[in-house]
């Protein structure tokens, strides 16, 4: 097909190279995940950005699961059910591994008004009933985590036990495997499901009351509009809560002296387990950790982040910080009655100032905005955290009884197949515990697992472009500005980027102040234990899970998000710059350099090379 | 008031003094009396000039200057304007308002010859009269009685110049032109510059937009050098914005002490940051008690002596709110239907 390339300061999404030793990437994703030559015509023709909020890295086979699932729960909600009038759901592609997305618009004005009636009538049923409804919702959550916990993976026996022959209602094993696998994958459809149904809406109504600010006082910052909103209990806080009581406890018990930068987790807890106050401090640790401990290591809906539970490196990582801080004599209480104080004076004082006839909308408004925020915030917690890396540790007890087959070499490579393709593996191995006969799967996968994985590693190498096709005039819709923080000037603000190797970046101011420092350029979780007191973290986005090590650094730069994070909210908690949404800092800066981080206009520059 | 018309210090007056003084100093008046920090001062009612004119007889021939000018003669105008200027220069003071400013003079400070700032207080401050009557004139870094009698004279003369001569000439129904003076001790500016009380661009009243340069506020004034720009938020005193200027020259006290006069600043201060955060904060609650004193956006003109103290020099009324402000909504807004907006879907106008 002889399209040309319209002109754009993004690149064509055909016209991106395979790197090198990468060839056949594809065969890793559903077809349907490619800007295929029977879509160039329209894919061409769009604006797309690298979704590296979600997915900052090369996506492995199944963790496909998790855009599919979110894009089909977010388009089911937002395109059939509310029916927002101009914009269907978001199309995602991949490219090189990476994930590019773009919404469907609504162009039609009679359509738009046939949806504008479904819109108000049901999302103004959720608005007036919110409460309720997230009371309802909090419960299904929590029955969905408990599905998922309790789920039992079985195994595949010699003989079945005699139940099977005398009781009425069992199953044999290989009904059972494929059940609990079918349940396992459900289970997570609905947990999106959920994830999604008051997201739109939350972020919605948080969105107009920016606005209406906006239009009276254009030069608020975002973060005071953030402040004014922001909830002071709600559950995202408690684990960094709870950590830092942990550690006033260890100070005032004598059990301090364990924790020591430097020390791995079992081996501060095994100095713990030789003292009374030690055993003591492990034993209200334990008691604390469920739910608590059901912290994600970051917001990427990947398998790679795990919960707290399985990786105590980041809450231990934070003990050790506000140890010493105690130590030091600092108080690492959050002030919750100052911040609540203060969040009560700007909204008064900014009400006084927009003028008389928007009085009555901004009350209404702020007061919206803050019967959603708990549920804006607390998704995470019960979807993207607790739910999700349960789900993710089931599914590596169906990797471990491949793996105990042959079919695999380790647990962890179920997440190199397909969901689909682990049903097939799934298959064949009932099948050949059925009939005793010989597996081809053993034969079959392992080389498969072995060539993505190589894949995988060298296409992490590659830095995608911050997006792709068109440029466009203005960004309009809404999903993309409130759930991704993508707005016209961003675009423009990448666009321009895209040509001069410039040593400044550009975000959105999210923390005011302005500090220089050695950059901690941090890409996978694992590296989150790296850093060190007095760097600046620099990553792709900032999760809530990191909270902790906030202690530590002195800003915070990421390449995506906006203001009104968690993230960004600690960081001005903390007193503490921060620059979000810069679209490429981790693929700009490298861990050493010396940096200077402008919150206050957005600005990040790097100043040379080293900073020891 | 009895007798000739006389001098008096800036903090007895009050707007209601504009039409005897002139808008510049009933508006210093008003500031002190609302404890603005203003350098204190002496102003000079019109009537002052006017006696001046009908005392020396200089009426007539004034106006036969003016009669037989034509104002599309440039050349004209200008060598008219000249000549009045020589007539104003040659007239003598009068007794009674040489010893009257004299004695208000030295009244000002314990200093002898203090240096003093001279401008002058036009009627109707605001508007594009006091521009053409020469209102931003200002004589600064004058001392001894001599010179400030010199600087008095040279406020008026700038009533005539070939500028306003122009001006009232093209307006239908001009008065008799007087103008006030204002008298006020010199702040010897580390750093000066102005300051809106809103956004002047955006109109955004959460904000007040500081710019400053070093040394005496004529260069920022003036737009000789791109100053310092802040937006600070009112409602934190957090810095919104911050660009610095490039600001390779400032004014300063010429030698002696006397007039002002233009030097270089070296390297290192043009592009750095004049204020910093506790005089930035200083000066936003200022700017706030002064926009609370008057009840409207002010444009305010400040200097910061070499001890670091903020004085206002001059404020006024900022006349056209732009932006936000001026597309403020004028019905009450509905929460819901803002929200149902956010998604696309508009609600019929109600």
């Amino acid at each position: 097909m002889a399209a040309t390339a319209p002109v754009s300061a993004f690149p064509s999404p055909y016209s991106i190279e395979t790197p090198p030793g990468c060839e056949g990437w594809e065969e890793i994703y559903p077809y349907h995940a490619f800007f295929a030559p029977a879509r160039r015509e329209k894919d061409e023709n769009r604006f797309w950005f690298w979704n590296s909020m979600h997915f900052p890295l090369p996506m492995s086979a199944f963790d496909v699961t998790c855009i599919d699932g979110p894009y089909q729960a977010v388009g089911a909600w937002q395109n059939r059910v509310f029916a927002v009038p101009p914009a269907m759901g978001i199309d995602y592609r991949v490219v090189n591994g990476y994930i590019y997305i773009s919404g469907n618009p609504v162009t039609d004005p009679a359509k738009i008004a046939e949806r504008a009636e479904f819109f108000q009538r049901r999302a103004g049923h959720y608005f007036a009933n919110w409460d309720e409804l997230y009371a309802r919702w909090r419960e299904k959550m929590q029955s969905l985590i408990a599905q998922i916990t309790e789920l039992r993976v079985p195994a595949l026996p010699e003989y079945e036990p005699d139940e099977v022959m005398f009781d009425d209602e069992r199953n044999t094993a290989f009904i059972d495997v494929l059940d609990a696998y079918q349940r396992t994958l459900r289970l997570g459809e609905l947990m999106w499901q959920q994830h999604f149904e008051f997201l739109l809406l939350g972020y919605g109504a948080y969105a107009t009351f920016a606005e209406l600010c906006k239009n009276s006082l254009p030069d608020i910052p975002d973060q005071h509009i953030a402040q004014m909103v922001a909830g002071i209990d709600v559950i995202l806080f408690r684990p960094d809560a709870e950590l830092r009581r942990l550690a006033r406890l260890a100070v005032e018990s004598g059990a301090h002296e364990a924790f020591i930068e430097g020390r791995t987790p079992a081996e501060i807890e095994a100095e713990l387990g030789a003292s009374d106050a030690g055993r003591a401090w492990l034993e209200e640790l334990e008691r604390i950790k469920d739910p608590w401990f059901n912290m994600a290591t970051g917001d990427g809906l990947t398998h790679e982040y795990r919960s707290w539970l399985d990786d105590p490196a980041i809450p231990y990582a934070a003990l050790i910080g506000h140890v010493d801080a105690l130590r030091a004599g600092k108080q690492i209480e959050r002030p919750t009655e100052e911040i609540l104080k203060e969040r009560e004076r700007l909204a008064g004082e900014y009400r006084e100032l927009v003028p008389e006839a928007a009085r009555g909308a901004f009350d209404e408004l702020l007061a919206l905005s803050r019967t959603v925020f708990p549920y804006v915030e607390e998704h995470k917690f019960y979807c993207d955290y607790w739910f999700l890396t349960r789900w993710w540790n089931k599914l590596r007890e169906f990797g471990a009884l491949l793996a105990r087959n042959g079919y695999l070499e380790d647990e962890e490579d179920i997440f190199q197949l397909g969901r689909h393709e682990v049903a097939m593996a799934l298959d064949e191995l009932v099948l050949m515990w059925a009939t005793g006969g010989e597996a081809l799967g053993p034969h079959h996968w392992p080389p498969i697992v072995r060539r993505r994985k190589e894949v995988l590693a060298r296409l992490a190498q590659w830095t995608p472009p911050p997006a792709l096709g068109v440029t466009p005039e203005a960004i309009t819709d809404p999903m993309t500005i409130m759930l991704w923080g993508v707005t016209t000037q961003r675009v423009q603000e990448w666009a321009r980027s895209q040509h001069g190797d410039s040593n400044e970046l550009i975000g959105a101011a999210a923390s005011p102040g302005t500090i220089e420092g050695p950059a901690r350029v941090i890409r996978t979780v694992s590296e989150i234990a790296d850093v060190r007191e007095g760097e600046i973290l620099v990553c792709t986005i900032t999760s809530p899970a990191w909270a902790p090590i906030f202690s530590k650094i002195r800003a915070a730069v990421t390449d995506i998000g906006g203001v009104m994070s968690h993230a960004a909210i600690v960081c001005r908690e903390y007193g503490m710059p921060a620059v979000v949404g810069t679209g490429r800092a981790t693929s700009q800066i490298t861990t050493g350099q010396l940096i200077r981080v402008d919150g206050t206009n957005g600005v990040v520059t790097i100043l040379g090379n080293d900073g020891r | 008031m009895s007798g000739a018309p006389h001098a008096r210090p800036l903090a007895e007056l009050r707007s209601t003094d504009a039409d005897a003084y002139g808008g510049k100093s009933a508006g210093l008046g008003e500031l002190i009396a609302a404890g603005i920090p203003v350098p204190p001062g002496f102003a000079l009612p019109t009537a002052a000039f006017l006696r001046f004119v009908e005392d020396a007889g200089l009426g007539p021939a004034i106006d036969a200057e003016l009669a037989a000018l034509s104002v599309a003669d440039t050349r004209a105008t200008q060598a008219s304007a000249a000549r009045i200027a020589e007539l104003i220069r040659a007239a003598p003071l009068g007794d009674a308002l040489r010893s009257d400013l004299a004695r208000r003079y030295e009244e000002l400070d314990v200093a002898e010859q203090p240096p003093v700032a001279v401008r002058s207080s036009a009627l109707g401050e605001d508007g594009a009269d006091a521009t053409f009557a020469g209102a931003q004139e200002s004589y600064l870094w004058v001392r001894g009685a001599e010179d400030l009698f010199t600087a008095v004279r040279d406020c008026w003369i700038s009533l005539y110049s070939a500028e306003a001569i122009s001006y009232r000439a093209n307006l239908a129904a001009a008065a008799a032109p007087a103008m006030g003076v204002t008298v006020q001790l010199m702040v010897d500016a580390a750093v000066s510059g102005v300051m809106f009380t809103c956004n002047p661009v955006s109109g955004d009243p959460s904000v007040t937009a500081v710019n400053a340069s070093w040394g005496l506020g004529l260069a920022v004034v003036a737009g000789e050098v791109t100053p310092d720009y802040f937006l600070i938020s009112k409602v934190t005193g957090e810095t919104v914005r911050r660009t610095l200027g490039s600001k390779p020259f400032e004014y300063v006290a010429g030698a002696g002490g006397r007039g002002a006069v233009r030097a270089e600043v070296d390297e290192a201060r043009r592009g750095a940051a004049c204020l910093g955060d506790e005089q930035l904060a200083e000066l936003v609650s200022i700017s706030r008690s002064v926009q609370r004193h008057f009840g409207s956006h002010q444009d305010i003109e400040w200097a910061i002596d070499r001890d670091g103290v903020i004085f206002i020099v001059q404020s006024r009324a900022v006349t056209a709110v732009p932006g936000a402000a001026a597309e403020a909504p004028t019905a009450p807004l509905s929460a819901m239907s803002l929200v149902m907006g956010t998604f696309g879907a508009h609600v019929g106008e109600g």
